[in-house]
C-alpha cells in the first residue's frame, strides 16, 4: 500500500503529560481501590511515581488521599481510622490491610485486556509474543470463568507472514525519537528509494505492520508498510516528535490529485470493497459491486486488476484499461518470446 | 460528607463484616445514611451499591442468619480480592504494551494496573516512562459487544452483508471468535440455517442485539474448520511452484511469504524462488499482482493458467461481465 499523505496532523502530548481526569466518585474510587493497594505494598512510593503509573495529576491524587484519611471502618473507633501520611513528596498508608489486595478486575477490565492482548498476538512478528501468550494463559486458568465467562479458550489468533525485520528496530527509533534511514519498496509507484524518516507511531491493521513518519525526502507525513522496508539503520539524529495520528487512523487520506477509479468487481473481488478505501458502492445483479476506489497512482491498481483478472472490469478510467492490457501483452511477451501479439 | 468518602466507608464495613448486615445496621454505622429521611437515605444506599457494583465490588444480598428471617449485605472477601497471578517481568511488560498500545482504552489500563500491584516498582516505572509503540486496529465497535455476549453465553441478532447476495438479519449463538490476517470472525450457530457458520466483523451492518440464551458449541468444536475460505492460503498448499522475481521484489517475497526458498539466480537480476502453492487459480493470482516483476516458471498446469489469465486481460476481454 502507498505511503500516505495526511493533513491531519494534530498535536498530542506525550504520554508522560497526559492525565485522566476522574470526574465521578465513582471513578475517583475505582482508582483509590488499586492505588491504596499499590501504596500499601510499596510504602513511601513518591506521589510523583503514583501520578505517572496511575495516570492521575498529583493535585488529584493528594485530594482523593486526603479523602481517604477521613475514611475508615465504621464506627471509626480508636485505630479504626485509614492512616495516611504524605511527607516530602512520599506517601505511606496503614491501618487498611484489609485493602492490601486490589479488586477483582471488572467484566469490562478482564475482556478489553484480553482482547487487545489476542489481537496484538495476532500480529506478526511481535517480540513480546511468547510472554503475552503465557501472560493471557495464566489470565484464562486463574481468572478465567468469573472474569472472561465462557469467552476463556474462545477467541483464536492465527498469524500469517513472517516478521517485518525491521520492525524491532523501528519500535526502538520510535521510544527514543531516533532518525532512521530506510530502503523502502514503495508498490503503489513500484519503486525503491532511500529516505531518512522520523517514525512516531507503529500500529496494526489488517494483518499489517504501518509506520507512521515524518518523511525528510518529501517533507510531509508518510505512512509506510513495516514489511516493505528492505534494510533500515538508525541515525545519530534525533527528533521532536510532531504529535502525527496512530493507530485507528484510516489506512489512505483522500486528496485533491486523486484519480477515481471506477471498478465492476465480481464475488470473487468483492473483498477489494472492504480491503482497501473505496467509495460510493453501488450493488450490480449476481453478487457484483461497483465501487470507486480513489488512488495518487495508476501503477500499483494495474497490478491489482491483473491479479483479479475476469473478476473485475474496470469502467474509468479507459487510461488504465489500457495500461491493464498494454501490461499483459508485455507480460505475455515474456512467457512466449517468439510469438507475436 | 464527600461521596467518595462513604463509598469507601461503606466498602471497608461490607469486606470487614463476619455477618450479612442490614440497612439498618448499616445506616447505625455511617452517618451519611442517617441524614435525612430513610426513604431517601435508602435510596442514596441503593445507588451507592450499584456504584461498588460496577466498580467490581461484589456486594452480596444474603440471609443474615440460619434462620433466613432478614436478609443484609456484605462482600465476600474471596470474591473481592484479586488473586497474585505472578507474572513474570517480561509478562508484565507484555501486558502493558497489550494495555497502552495506543488506540486508548481505560478498561484495559485499569486492568493492567490491578494485575501489576504486586510488581516491581522500578520495573513499572520505568515502564511508565516509556511510550508503548505498537498500536492496535481493533476491528470495529461490534467486536466488544460480540465477546460480551460470548463471554455471557447470549444469543445475538445482526444485519449482516454477505459476499454474495443481500443484506438481511442473522441470529447467531456465539461459539468463538478468530483472529486471522487482521481481522476478527465470529462463528456460531446459525439459528435459522441450522447450521455453523462464520462471520467477518467488518460486514456486520447493524448493531449487536442480545436476544436470549445461546446453545454451547458441540464436544470438541473446533472453529477453525468453519472459517469461510481466504483467498490463497500458503498454509495449507499442497504443491511448490517455481517463479523467478526481478530483484525489486524477490526479497520481499522470501521475507514475507511463509515457507518461500531462494533457489537461485538468473541473468538481469532475476531470482528464482519456491513457494507453496494451493489451487491454481489463487495462486495465479497472487503471480500476477507482482505484475512484470514475476514469471511463473512451473509445473506447467500453473503456468499456463496464468497465460491463459494473461492472455483474456491482453485481449481486453473480461469475459463473464461485460461492460462494453
Amino acid at each position: 500500500m502507498a505511503p500516505t499523505r495526511t493533513k491531519d496532523a494534530r498535536p498530542r502530548t506525550g504520554r508522560r503529560g497526559r492525565h485522566r481526569t476522574a470526574t465521578t466518585a465513582s471513578d475517583r474510587l475505582r482508582r483509590l481501590l488499586v492505588v491504596v493497594p499499590y501504596v500499601v505494598r510499596h510504602p513511601g512510593t513518591s506521589l510523583a511515581d503514583l501520578a505517572r503509573l496511575f495516570g492521575v495529576d498529583e493535585g488529584e491524587l493528594v485530594q482523593d488521599l486526603n479523602m481517604l484519611f477521613l475514611s475508615g471502618l465504621p464506627p471509626y473507633g480508636p485505630g479504626d481510622l485509614i492512616d495516611v501520611e504524605v511527607d516530602e513528596g512520599r506517601v505511606w498508608i496503614g491501618m487498611a490491610d484489609y485493602f492490601s489486595r486490589p479488586v477483582r478486575l471488572t467484566h469490562q477490565e478482564a475482556l478489553s485486556l484480553y482482547l487487545r492482548g489476542k489481537s496484538l498476538l495476532g500480529a506478526p512478528g511481535l517480540a513480546e509474543a511468547p510472554a503475552l501468550a503465557s501472560a493471557l494463559a495464566r489470565i484464562e486458568q486463574r481468572l478465567g470463568p468469573e472474569a472472561l465467562g465462557a469467552l476463556a479458550g474462545r477467541v483464536e489468533v492465527g498469524t500469517t507472514g513472517q516478521a517485518a525485520e525491521a520492525l524491532a528496530m523501528l519500535r526502538r527509533a520510535v521510544e527514543d525519537h531516533r532518525t532512521v534511514r530506510i530502503d523502502y519498496y514503495g508498490a503503489s509507484r513500484d519503486e525503491m528509494t532511500t529516505r531518512e524518516i522520523d517514525p512516531e507511531q507503529l500500529f496494526s491493521a489488517i494483518g499489517n505492520w504501518y509506520v507512521v513518519a515524518w518523511d525528510h525526502r518529501s517533507d510531509d507525513e508518510r505512512m509506510f508498510r513495516a514489511d516493505r522496508i528492505r534494510a533500515a539503520e538508525l541515525t545519530d539524529a534525533t527528533f521532536e516528535p510532531r504529535g502525527l495520528a496512530g493507530a485507528g487512523r484510516p489506512l489512505y487520506t483522500r486528496s485533491e490529485g486523486d484519480v477515481g477509479v471506477r471498478l465492476l468487481l465480481g464475488p470473487g473481488a468483492r473483498w477489494v470493497a472492504e480491503y482497501y478505501v473505496t467509495e460510493s458502492p453501488s450493488e450490480r445483479g449476481g453478487g457484483a459491486i461497483e465501487v470507486t476506489l480513489p488512488t495518487k497512482d495508476l501503477a500499483w491498481v494495474v497490478k491489482l486488476v491483473l491479479r483479479l483478472g475476469g473478476e473485475a472490469t474496470v469502467l474509468a478510467p479507459p487510461e488504465l484499461a489500457a495500461r491493464v492490457r498494454e501490461a499483459a501483452a508485455e507480460m505475455l511477451r515474456a512467457y512466449r518470446p517468439r510469438a507475436r501479439t | 460528607m464527600h461521596p467518595l468518602e462513604r463509598l469507601i466507608n461503606l466498602t471497608a464495613l461490607l469486606l470487614n463484616t463476619a455477618r450479612p448486615l442490614t440497612f439498618d445496621e448499616i445506616r447505625e454505622r455511617i452517618e451519611a445514611y442517617r441524614h435525612g429521611d430513610p426513604a431517601s437515605a435508602k435510596r442514596m444506599f441503593e445507588r451507592d451499591k450499584d456504584v461498588l457494583r460496577d466498580a467490581g465490588v461484589p456486594v452480596d444480598l444474603a440471609a443474615t442468619d440460619v434462620w433466613e428471617v432478614e436478609k443484609g449485605y456484605r462482600i465476600d472477601p474471596s470474591a473481592y480480592y484479586l488473586p497474585d497471578l505472578a507474572f513474570t517481568q517480561d509478562e508484565t511488560w507484555a501486558l502493558f504494551v497489550a494495555a497502552h498500545a495506543p488506540g486508548e482504552d481505560p478498561e484495559a489500563e485499569r486492568a493492567f494496573q490491578k494485575l501489576s500491584v504486586g510488581a516491581d516498582p522500578n520495573l513499572l516505572t520505568a515502564m511508565a516512562d516509556r511510550s508503548p509503540t505498537p498500536g492496535i486496529d481493533a476491528s470495529g465497535p461490534n467486536l466488544g459487544a460480540i465477546a460480551d455476549a460470548l463471554a455471557r453465553r447470549r444469543s445475538v441478532r445482526f444485519r449482516y452483508r454477505p459476499v454474495q447476495g443481500r443484506a438481511g438479519w442473522r441470529r447467531v449463538d456465539p461459539y468463538a471468535l478468530l483472529f486471522r490476517r487482521g481481522t476478527w470472525y465470529l462463528v456460531g450457530q446459525d439459528v435459522e440455517r441450522k447450521d455453523v457458520r462464520s462471520y467477518r466483523l467488518s460486514r456486520m451492518r447493524s448493531e449487536i442485539q442480545e436476544v436470549g440464551e445461546a446453545s454451547t458449541p458441540p464436544e470438541g468444536f473446533e472453529a477453525a474448520a468453519h472459517l469461510e475460505a481466504g483467498a490463497w492460503n500458503p498454509e495449507r498448499a499442497a504443491h511448490r511452484a517455481r517463479v523467478a522475481f526481478t530483484g525489486k521484489v524477490a526479497w520481499w517475497v522470501v521475507a514475507t511469504t511463509p515457507g518461500a526458498v531462494q533457489v537461485g539466480e538468473r541473468p538481469g537480476g532475476w531470482v528464482e524462488v519456491e513457494v507453496p502453492a494451493a489451487e491454481a487459480e489463487a495462486f495465479a493470482s497472487w503471480a500476477l499482482s507482482f505484475g512484470p516483476d514475476a514469471r511463473v516458471l512451473g509445473p506447467k498446469a500453473l503456468r499456463d493458467e496464468v497465460v491463459a489469465r494473461l492472455e483474456a486481460l491482453a485481449a481486453g476481454g473480461q469475459p463473464a461481465r461485460a461492460s462494453g
